[in-house]
């Protein structure tokens, strides 16, 4: 009898913990203003809002597209490879890392570059691990995958599933620090990557993403908000974002109006959008943006 | 207890399989379907009861898309799913940019390519026609 109660209850654990995590959401979004979010406001966000907003950071995946696109050819040079994953101590460290480290393997998948991305790979195991969350790494498939160079949407989903992962993982946690560090990691190695080939490879389309950048920087600092006060690391991280902040303050967004045209193709939809986005940002700002990411970026990664 | 012993190694082992697998077969099918030039940004697993009323859709999260960049959004249902599984995307402003369902004809597309032009905040909104229980997943790619 005891033996049945056991497998019974253990069938049931593995049940339970080997199902997809899934959400029924059932709720009313609010955007935030465009310029001010009280601190006071970010601390009140519901788990469900920062999730939300974790999604609306761009992801390293898209930057890549966009630079294959305009035919920039790969470079090593703007990895971070000088973070040595043996020697981050604290997890402010690990996490932070573990996104600047994402947003280069994202980088790294796209142009197939499978050699310096098993290296990396390491690193983002040693680091995931480092803060406990090594399970959610499915590191032999991504490998495997990797090396293959055979299946490049199932190398993506894994890896960019296996982010997911963890980031509902630690804010389910209650570990949310965690969790923003790794998105704003993601986001600051993203964007230096971006800034850095517009300095190298000027771009209209590259130049507007960067400006566009602003449209995503308040729910940025709602992400950190909560935790500005926690520690000295915190805060200076804090500051860094505000100083992204200040210097986009007079690049302007405007939009244009118009519908969108639709037409039926092979069964699907194709949807042309005519309303447009348009960026205004002159040399000056572009080139404060540009040395201001690849300051707080060198210092991150150069503090590990 | 020997028998149970024995079972339990057998799915365990499974379980091991599995994992090195894609977490949900739904999802990774999903993807495939998307096309050989596609390439994953996100899947929004979607899995609701029967409607009580009639409304707006509703499972809802928000995406950032980027002005320059083909999407394709695809609808899969899984196997026993009753309700088949359509998307009305918005913009920042709650205005309307297209849905896979087509109140009027009634036709639903299983995917939808979209050019985007505007860089922004937009909100997608899932649900199973008619407000029917069903469970699918909504992927979305880059294409060229």
């Amino acid at each position: 009898m005891k033996g049945r109660l056991f497998f019974v209850l253990f069938i049931a654990i593995l049940m339970s913990s080997s199902c997809r995590n899934s959400s029924n959401k059932n709720s009313e979004f609010v955007f935030p203003e465009a310029d001010s979010i009280p601190v006071g406001e970010a601390e009140k966000l519901s788990t469900e809002a920062i999730e939300e907003i974790s999604k609306n950071i761009t992801s390293p995946v898209e930057i890549a597209n966009l630079l294959q696109l305009m035919a920039v050819p790969y470079s090593p040079d703007y990895l971070a490879s000088s973070i040595d994953a043996n020697k981050q101590t604290t997890a402010f460290d690990k996490a932070l890392s573990l996104g600047i480290l994402g947003a280069d393997l994202g980088y790294l998948n796209m142009y197939e570059k499978t050699g310096t991305s098993i290296d990396i790979l390491s690193s983002i195991r040693k680091l995931a691990e480092g803060i406990r969350v090594g399970q959610f790494f499915d590191f032999e498939t991504i490998k495997r995958l990797s090396l293959n160079k055979s299946n490049l949407d199932s190398l993506l989903f894994l890896s960019i599933d296996s982010y997911t992962q963890i980031d509902k993982y630690l804010r389910d946690n209650d570990r949310g620090q965690l969790s923003s560090l790794m998105i704003i990691g993601v986001w600051i190695e993203g964007q230096y990557l971006a800034t850095q080939v517009m300095k190298e490879y000027p771009d209209p389309m590259l130049r507007d993403r960067i400006g566009e950048q602003k449209i995503i920087l308040n729910d940025l600092i709602m992400l950190a908000s909560p935790y500005c006060g926690r520690d000295k690391e915190f805060n200076s991280l804090c500051r860094n974002l505000q100083e992204i902040k200040d210097v986009y303050r007079d690049v302007r967004i405007t939009y244009t109006l118009g519908e969108p045209e639709s037409v039926e193709e092979n069964g699907g939809l194709v949807i042309r959008q005519t309303e447009t986005s348009v960026v205004e940002m002159t040399n000056e700002q572009l080139a404060g943006i540009i040395e201001l990411t690849k300051r707080i970026r060198d210092k991150l990664i150069l503090n590990n | 207890m020997k028998k149970y012993l024995i079972t339990l190694l057998i799915l365990l082992a499974a379980g091991v399989l599995v994992k090195g697998q894609a977490s949900d077969p739904l999802v990774s099918n999903c993807i495939t379907t998307a096309g050989p030039g596609s390439k994953y940004l996100k899947d929004f697993r979607v899995q609701l009861g029967k409607a009580s009323t009639a409304g707006d859709l509703r499972y809802k999260a928000q995406m950032s898309l980027w002005k320059n960049t083909k999407y394709r959004f695809s609808m899969c249902n899984s196997e026993d799913s009753k309700g088949k599984l359509i998307l009305t995307l918005k913009d920042d402003a709650n205005k309307t940019v297209f849905s896979s369902f087509d109140q009027k004809t009634g036709k639903t597309y299983p995917y939808i390519d979209f050019t985007c032009n505007k860089s922004g905040i937009y909100l997608l909104n899932y649900d199973f026609i008619d407000g029917q229980q069903g469970s699918g997943v909504g992927v979305v790619s880059m294409v060229k």
